[in-house]
């Protein structure tokens, strides 16, 4: 039994972490690539959300590598998300591959099953050691999660361009590696520090917050690295959703710090009620960053994808009652990377030059009296 | 005070109900009736370009009614049935019609949530009745008249009379009528009778000699005895119905064709076709098509994949039947 799942941000620490904890065969799909996104978008139904193709992409060539066994979280909607599963099943069946796939329902309705595939995941491991390897990936995660923020928040001071990210990275290894509680402690203090001693620069602060759709802004490969290209830009970022934000049953005490009540509450003149996904987290967060005086919000969505969708509607009206510069960016796999460079470089400027503007004035008025 | 209804999405299934309703209350309605060229193309370029089909419609409707109006009613429809939601574009409705009207015009949006229970949605109905009269009796007495009308449109409606004829009062041919071949037009509500923005293809196939069922017409048991074919429960509550009648419709052998109407790019249907088309495979295979409409649609591609699929179908059956008759030849001899 050789177990996969899809890429998605720091999921396949957390997951690695969970099998190698029990002691179980897995093995992760190749990295992320233009040709997981054509195979995707070759098997994939014509006009199914982004996420759909590339999680597809990711299982086929997980499959093609020698894994019978995959795992994929499904829901009870309203967004398209919870059906994945079960689409996906269907059309690796019609392509004719061989495999097994268990789904991970958490609608209290759906437990049982959920109990029984996870029998059959932990091949005989006890429940207790499960329990256990979960909270462990889980605090992993926390830590991961904690130490992105810092590099979201840094990355724009860096004197040489992709340092923050370099550190990052070793952190991530220095993570994987860490076996208990202690060590992990200990990993997270020296982690820390590594980041903070990267070298800085002084330079003109603006703030630009980050919103959207979970898949789209957790994976790096696909958005196209809108953080690293913002923070290179120089642009202090911070982001809606974290990793463990989403995994976690409670919205409280997010690693974002915006727990899903109050952006509800921020959303409530626009956006009154749920529309599945982060549809309204998303116009949210967009007034909660205006509140706390940031420069722009970019908004990251899926082609087709409903919630964001409905979101992207409602934005242009956010903005121009609260006045800050939303981007929406619809990323699906005909996007080019340069068309998305370029209007991240102009909206940075925008943002830069609206920040000016506002310093100016305060100056300006004692002359004129 | 005059309260308009757009005449796009669920004004389809529901719109006599929202007008009767209304209309006991002595609210003057507008409606803003058919969709038309004018219609569709100030809608698009009013919704964002991700919409789908039915909502830049929809943006339309509203748009036209947008001067003539006081206010707008748009309830907000979460769900329908129990465990089911509708697509989420219904579930912000309301609000991206704020969106749209920049805050101009007040919208009437009474929230109708049966996974609450009938408490909250009697609660919906009468708050939205105590805008227009003070007088509970009337709100109560409007609301039982509205849903006698209601199901007797639906009613109409799996009869096989399409609804512009029934909301209009006019006499009409039946869809049904025992014609050559029968086709399952399957799709939602506002995807299949929506004459402009399909081209009125039920028109169409009705003079071609094709028999048309809808969604409407596949009686409900047959649907929900379909569904259970499925090995995970869809969470949609039309997405339930479409399925539920294409499932049927194959399992039982009701219709020689099914063309599955779809506009683009409506999230559900995107999965369910996927699952409809995977099941209708390893059932049966009746031929199906799926119909993908946008803004953009042209009507002679449109034509031609229709005709060649119904003479397709048309010869599928004479060879099938010219077959049969040679068999019952050989049999005496």
């Amino acid at each position: 039994m050789m177990i996969t799942w899809p890429h998605m941000g720091s999921l396949e620490v957390v997951l690695s972490s969970i099998f190698e904890e029990l002691q179980l065969d897995y093995m992760l799909p190749p990295p992320n690539s233009e040709r997981t996104l054509d195979l995707g978008a070759r098997h994939g139904p014509e006009f199914a959300c982004f996420p759909l193709k590339t999680t597809l992409g990711n299982f086929i060539e997980a499959i093609e590598n020698g894994a019978d066994t995959l795992i994929m979280v499904a829901g009870k909607g309203p967004c398209r998300f919870g059906f994945y599963a079960e689409t996906q099943r269907r059309i690796l069946m019609e392509a004719g591959y061989d495999f097994r796939m268990y789904q991970l329902e958490f609608e209290p309705r759906m437990i049982p099953n959920t109990i029984r595939n996870l029998r059959i995941l932990k091949q005989g491991r006890s429940w207790m050691s499960l329990v256990r390897a979960i909270k462990f990936a889980f605090a992993k995660g926390e830590v991961i999660d904690k130490l992105e923020q810092q590099a979201l928040r840094q990355r724009w001071m860096d004197r040489d361009k992709g340092a923050t990210t370099a550190a990052l990275k070793k952190c991530y290894e220095m993570i994987s590696g860490a076996g208990t509680y202690a060590s992990l402690s200990r990993v997270e203090e020296e982690a820390f520090k590594s980041m903070l001693s990267v070298p800085r620069v002084e330079r003109e602060e603006i703030k630009i917050g980050i919103v959207g759709e979970f898949y789209l802004v957790l994976e790096p490969f696909f958005n196209l690295n809108v953080e690293e290209q913002l923070g290179d830009l120089g642009a202090c970022l911070e982001r809606s959703v974290y990793f463990t934000d989403w995994l976690r049953p409670s919205t409280e005490n997010p690693i974002s710090g915006h727990p899903a009540s109050e952006s509800e509450e921020a959303a409530r003149p626009y956006l009154t009620h749920f529309v599945g996904g982060e549809g309204i987290q998303s116009v949210g967060h967009a007034v909660i960053y205006k509140r706390l005086g940031f420069d722009g919000v970019v908004h990251l969505m899926p082609f087709t994808c409903m919630p964001e969708t409905i979101a992207k509607s409602i934005l242009p009206r956010v903005s121009q009652d609260v006045g800050i510069p939303v981007l929406s960016l619809v990323i699906d796999e005909m996007t080019g990377k340069a068309g998305v460079s370029t209007r991240l470089e102009a909206f940075v400027d925008l943002a830069r030059s609206r920040r000016r503007a506002v310093d100016i004035k305060p100056q300006l008025q004692p002359t004129l009296t | 005070m005059n309260v308009g209804i757009p005449g796009g999405l669920l004004y389809f299934r529901y719109g006599k109900l929202w007008s009767s309703f209304l209309d006991a209350l002595g609210v003057e309605v507008v409606e803003s009736g058919e969709t038309t060229r004018s219609i569709l193309s100030s809608g698009v370029s009013k919704a964002e370009n991700e919409s789908c089909l039915a909502v830049k419609v929809f943006y339309g409707h509203v748009m036209a009614l947008r001067d003539e109006v006081d206010a707008l009613f748009i309830p907000r429809l979460v769900s329908v049935k129990k465990r089911t939601h509708t697509c989420p574009k219904m579930l912000g409705l309301p609000d991206l019609a704020r969106a749209a009207t920049e805050d101009k015009l007040p919208i009437i949006s009474p929230t109708i949530d049966f996974q609450k229970g009938l408490w909250s949605n009697y609660r919906a109905v009468y708050s939205t009745g105590r805008i227009f009269t003070s007088n509970p009796l009337r709100i109560i007495r409007a609301g039982i008249k509205a849903w006698g009308e209601h199901r007797r449109y639906l009613e109409k409606l799996t009869q096989g009379l399409e609804p512009r004829h029934v909301l209009n009062g006019e006499e009409s041919e039946n869809l049904c009528e025992g014609r050559e071949l029968r086709i399952g037009v399957i799709g939602h509500h506002y995807n299949v009778y929506d004459t402009f923005t399909t081209m009125s293809l039920l028109d169409r196939l009705k003079g071609m000699g094709v028999d048309v069922i809808t969604a409407d017409m596949v009686p409900e048991e047959l649907r929900e005895k379909a569904l259970k074919r499925l090995p995970k429960y869809i969470y949609w509550s039309y997405e339930q119905e479409i399925a539920g009648a294409i499932l049927a419709c194959t399992q039982y052998g009701l219709v020689d064709g099914i063309i599955f109407m779809i506009s683009f790019p409506c999230g559900p249907d995107s999965i369910i076709r996927v699952i409809c088309e995977h099941e209708n495979k390893m059932m049966g295979n009746i031929p199906m098509m799926t119909l993908i409409m946008d803004e953009h649609t042209g009507e002679g591609g449109f034509l031609t994949r229709i005709e060649a699929f119904v003479d397709m179908l048309r010869r599928k059956k004479r060879r099938m039947e010219e077959t049969e008759e040679m068999e019952e030849a050989v049999i005496p001899a």
